[in-house]
């Protein structure tokens, strides 16, 4: 007998055999799809004519609405975080036609300007008096942060300058969760959001795309800097801000309660292509400790799940990231050094479950055959399927100009192996 | 220990007030500011990128070593100027169009520049036509190109297609980033592909001192 959606993935991530491999795509902001190509897929799936709207303006991810769900057999649907990455809500809809002359639709606060040689720059917080804090060269797709870092003193930084993004959760904010988890109420598939303020030290944030004007340390390699010349800083903001976070999960629970089933906690990266962006030394004592607190507070309780998402080789990381409590991987790139996919599964599969793995998508998705890509597909699906402990996802966000046919011969390889 | 190996432990450490101190002792000894560049900083750059090629040590480290090299080339630069002495090889180095992310680019600028190399950085989304009008005006050997996106690597081929179109065809091309590989370096007819910045320096060498 066919399980409902919700309990396929639960089977998956209680690491026990579904029947048959749930799917997730478009439940977050490292499992989704450029608009360009949800635009497509609705094309094929013949669904109705509408314009995408893109939920996360930074990466372009376009909407996955129920009926595209429906005909991709997607089982994870998602409360997605009150206000985007450039700190503004995503409300009052209205047109913008991007560099690739698709016209999609983006909230009323996406406010921005197109220079002469076409190349867009976005407001942060939609505060036109504010710099502007991402860019889109005409011939791209996606946008990218503006750094903007004042001058600073290594040896005097006040660590409230780099807390100012994390407050308790407003009215505003409780409201928001209320009608966005009514609205899911009762609904057949597992449910995934993305905790607020939880991510310690993610690249993408630090530069702070959603602050008019912020302040502290915000420059990628600044960033990457302190974490050597000033730790005891990095651990007192990592120590505020998960204390911080654990107030906001208990009054997040109080409203949502069950509903959920995973939760993203933190996105920040710990692997490159053939290395890792620290020690495993370095992780332990910098990192783990904050996660852990947040990570024994979800299962002490509730019943959500944890998420990581890292991409990169970080092979060397799978056992602390379990060891901090962590129930989920994401995207596993198993491209990377030491990430081959039958080594991840004899040696972590049955203590964290693989989301993601699915196919390259630096390579196979984007570049390869429609065969091509359901040979990959078959044969991810053979070595992490057994047992549960995998949510099939490619590994990371589906990219603008991956040809439609290759994500359907994808999709059509996991649900008819 | 020499001063010079203080130096390049200093560098090497990214104790960057020991290293300008040190710097500044050496200078005022009646060191040749060659002699500091070649025999301090150098062999500080060379031995961290060697750690970090061996998994030793990681990005944030190269960037405090990058950062202690750069704080004494601001004291010894004037000096190498006045003397009219340039670096051996210089290197143009840029993101292609489209692409804004620099954070592996800068790691190869930095390293470049830590093995005495003249790097001229034409930052990020930088169109095929300024790539060929720096290599040009600066007599550059050899030029770097890096894309992190799939949607930008194609722009990879149109850069090497205007260069050599230019008649650059002694340029040697090294590309990088995430998605990039050694068979599409070959496929693209670049000269070779860095897998990391500290290996981008031995592939540059190599191409140059061949």
């Amino acid at each position: 007998m066919n399980s409902t959606p919700r309990q396929r993935v639960r089977d998956a991530l209680d690491h026990r055999q579904p029947d048959r491999i749930p799917i997730d795509f478009g439940s977050s902001f490292i499992t989704g799809i450029h608009c360009s190509v949800v635009a497509e897929l609705r094309r094929h799936y013949g669904l109705e004519e509408r314009l995408v709207k893109v939920v996360e303006p930074y990466q372009m991810l376009g909407l996955v609405e129920d009926d595209l769900k429906d005909a991709m057999g997607i089982d994870v649907t998602s409360i997605f975080p009150r206000k985007t990455i450039f700190g503004f809500p995503n409300e009052k809809w209205k047109e913008f036609r991007t560099p690739w002359k698709q016209v999609v639709l983006v909230s009323d606060h996406f406010r921005y300007k197109v220079e002469s040689n076409g190349d867009v720059y976005i407001h942060p917080a939609g505060d036109t008096s504010a710099p502007f804090s991402g860019h889109m060269p005409a011939s791209s797709y996606f946008f990218d942060t503006i750094v903007r870092q004042e001058p600073y003193d290594e040896d005097h930084l006040n660590v409230e300058d780099n807390l100012e993004e994390f407050g308790l959760m407003t009215e505003e904010d409780k409201a928001y969760w209320r009608r966005e988890a009514e609205a899911l109420r009762g609904t057949r598939r597992a449910v995934l959001t993305h905790l607020g303020g939880t991510c310690l030290g993610d690249i993408a944030l630090v530069p702070a795309p959603f602050l008019p004007h912020p302040k502290g340390v915000r420059g990628i390699e600044d960033w990457y800097m302190i974490l050597v010349s000033r730790p005891d800083y990095v651990k007192e903001i990592y120590n505020r801000q998960s204390a911080i976070a654990l107030k906001n999960l208990e009054t997040l629970h109080g409203i949502v309660g069950d509903l959920l089933d995973v939760v993203v906690v933190c996105g920040t990266d710990f692997g490159t292509q053939n290395s890792q962006f620290c020690s495993v030394e370095t992780y332990r004592d910098l990192w783990m400790p904050y996660y852990k607190r947040m990570n024994d507070w979800i299962h002490t309780h509730t019943t959500w799940k944890t998420f990581k998402h890292s991409c990169g080789a970080v092979d060397p990381f799978i056992e602390p990231f379990i060891e901090s409590g962590f129930d989920i991987l994401n995207p596993v790139q198993c491209s990377a050094d030491g990430m081959e996919p039958g080594h991840l599964k004899r040696s972590y599969g049955d203590r964290i479950t693989f989301w993601g793995g699915g196919v390259n998508t630096q390579k196979t998705l984007p570049f390869g055959t429609p065969d091509e890509v359901r040979a990959e597909v078959r044969k991810r699906c053979e070595v992490f399927g057994p047992g549960g402990g995998f949510v099939f996802n490619a590994i990371h966000n589906v990219q603008a100009r991956t040809p439609v046919e290759n994500v359907v011969a994808m999709i059509d390889a996991v649900r008819q192996p | 220990m020499s001063e010079m190996n203080a130096l390049s432990a200093a560098v090497e450490k990214g104790k960057r007030n020991d290293a300008k101190l040190l710097t500044q002792q050496l200078l005022d000894a009646g060191h040749k500011p060659l002699d500091i560049v070649e025999q301090g900083l150098v062999p500080g750059m060379s031995a961290i990128g060697e750690k970090f090629k061996n998994n030793e040590v990681f990005v944030p480290e190269m960037l405090i070593a990058a950062r202690a090299m750069k704080e004494c080339m601001i004291l010894l630069e004037p000096l190498l100027a006045k003397a009219g002495i340039k670096p051996k090889y210089t290197a143009v180095i840029g993101t292609v169009q489209g692409d804004l992310h620099d954070i592996g680019k800068n790691l190869v600028a930095m390293m470049w520049k830590g093995a005495n190399i003249g790097v001229i950085d034409l930052g990020t989304n930088v169109p095929p036509e300024k790539f060929v009008e720096a290599i040009k005006a600066h007599n550059a050997q050899a030029v770097g190109l890096s894309a992190l996106l799939t949607t930008t690597m194609p722009a990879m081929k149109t850069t090497v297609d205007a260069i050599r179109a230019a008649g650059l065809t002694s340029t040697k091309i090294l590309i990088g980033g995430a998605p990039v590989t050694a068979e599409y370096a070959k496929e693209i007819g670049a000269d070779a592909y860095g897998t990391d910045a500290a290996s981008a320096v031995d592939s540059l060498l190599a191409l140059l001192e061949a």
